[in-house]
């Protein structure tokens, strides 16, 4: 557990010697011991290919590297902070939400499409991930902001959770989502009630969903 | 209706409000006794039985102003409530915290403070943009997000710190590892690469508290007034805003500029 919560908007990271964090840049409120803070070009792990696939794929936030051995606390805009432990699945989740993540993790880029075809890119662009979204797979502690507090939903298999897009933050495990969209001719005249897409998600995992309906 | 617990929100009256106490996260009551209390402007979101604002440098005032109040530049930023009855405070949703001086100091970052008793004495701080409290008494102070108590040595974010109390004032931490090496030397020259953004800090050492706030959105900046021009004064014959803001002004990652600083010289 390399994560501990402060308060709701603030989380202290332990970092020791040969352990790596990365965090987004600008993020550290402040800290004790000896920790370096280094920009990190690349935007996260891999070679220059990583690099170049996120920026590709427009998930490339400034990130900075965290070594040394300290203590750091970290925070950004006031934005509310979860905790979200990996055991070793997968949490999908946009770059920008990136608060901070321990160096044990795997961070990979994801094409929406590849998930659904045709229907993943249009889910993309309703819950505005875009085309790609940032994976992080491993065992490890991850630092998520969001807009308002962040609860998070299990998915179960058979019980499906239907979720606004605007107010997804991100999942973790086997879970497939779809898009379903109950537009009506009601939509088309202008008196919808609002809720036409919804993220329905399934499987076997959980999803964090925020109190709050505006992006970051 | 009252019989079902939290079925609606709680209603105050003058008799249940507390004293000198949080009403919620947001709000802080105030009980005036015959007693005057020293509050920004525009802070007082209501009140209760009879009161009377005064802007300070009011004639009748002029004895409190002298014992308790020794920013006589920034004062017409201040008020001082007088009478009897409860009075609430609050400030654009911020978190709120009352706070007790005995015999000591503390410094805060002028956009936080919102009020404080005469007893204690207002000063401006040498750090632009601060002021010291120093003495006996209770004061509320803002803060984005709720304010995190922590021990030096530390090393703070200039838009994360609130104040610090019982401190050495803070000194400037640069941090140049980043700048070192073929590439920092390229980041250096060309500002390519981009700047951590945390190559900048306020250091604490010794022994006292500092105060932090869990964001980094800063709350407006209250102007702390000129300092005066003469030699051996910090930043003297300034302008009210500028030496406020160079401390921590918010520079774009890789921008070419402060050679001077980042060179050392």
């Amino acid at each position: 557990m390399a994560f501990t919560e402060i308060n709701s908007k603030m989380i202290q990271a332990t970092v020791m010697p040969g352990q790596r964090l990365y965090s987004q840049r600008g993020a550290m409120l402040a800290y004790k011991g000896e920790v370096s803070f280094t920009p990190n070009i690349q935007g996260g792990q891999g070679g220059v290919m990583s690099m170049l696939g996120r920026r590709v794929a427009n998930e490339a936030t400034p990130l900075m590297t965290v070594e040394g051995s300290g203590t750091v606390m970290f925070g950004h805009g006031g934005h509310h902070i979860q905790i979200i432990n990996l055991t070793g699945d997968t949490l999908y989740v946009e770059a920008d939400r990136l608060l901070a993540f321990e160096g044990t993790l795997r961070q990979g880029t994801m094409f929406m499409g590849s998930q659904g075809g045709v229907m993943g890119m249009v889910r993309g662009q309703v819950t505005g991930q875009g085309l790609f979204t940032t994976t992080l797979q491993g065992q490890g502690a991850v630092a998520v902001m969001a807009h308002g507090g962040v609860f998070e939903v299990p998915i179960t298999p058979g019980r499906p959770v239907h979720v606004d897009p605007q107010a997804y933050v991100a999942h973790h495990g086997d879970v497939r989502n779809k898009l379903s969209a109950a537009l009506g001719w009601r939509d088309m005249v202008g008196r919808g009630s609002g809720e036409a897409f919804q993220l329905e998600l399934s499987g076997n995992g959980a999803v964090y969903v925020q109190a709050s309906e505006e992006k970051l | 209706m009252s019989q079902y617990a939290g079925s609606g929100p709680t209603v105050y009256d003058p008799m249940t409000l507390p004293v000198d106490d949080n009403v919620n996260k947001y709000t802080f009551c105030v009980e005036l006794k015959g007693s005057q209390w020293f509050l920004q402007k525009g802070k007082m979101i209501a009140y209760y039985g009879s009161m009377e604002f005064n802007g300070i440098g009011h004639g009748r005032l002029d004895r409190l102003v002298r014992t308790s109040f020794h920013s006589p530049l920034h004062a017409s930023d201040w008020v001082v409530a007088e009478g009897s009855g409860k009075m609430l405070l609050a400030d654009r949703a911020f978190d709120v915290n009352s706070y007790d001086l005995e015999d000591g100091n503390l410094t805060i970052r002028s956009g936080n403070l919102l009020a404080f008793q005469p007893t204690l004495a207002l000063k401006q701080s040498i750090v632009p943009g601060f002021l010291t409290l120093i003495g006996t008494g209770k004061f509320v102070a803002a803060s984005n997000g709720p304010v995190v108590f922590m021990e030096p040595p530390i090393r703070v974010d200039p838009q994360a710190l609130v104040g610090w109390a019982d401190c050495p004032s803070p000194c400037h931490h640069y941090d140049h590892a980043y700048m070192t090496g073929l590439m920092g030397g390229l980041r250096a020259m060309t500002g390519i690469g981009g700047a951590s953004g945390e190559e900048h800090q306020f250091e604490f050492v010794g022994a006292g508290t500092v105060l932090l706030q869990s964001s980094e959105a800063l709350m407006a900046e209250q102007a702390t007034g000129v300092v005066p021009h003469e030699p051996g004064v910090p930043s003297g014959g300034g302008s009210p805003t500028g030496p406020a803001q160079q401390a921590g002004a918010p520079r774009l990652p890789g921008q070419l500029g402060d050679l001077q600083r980042r060179f050392g010289l």
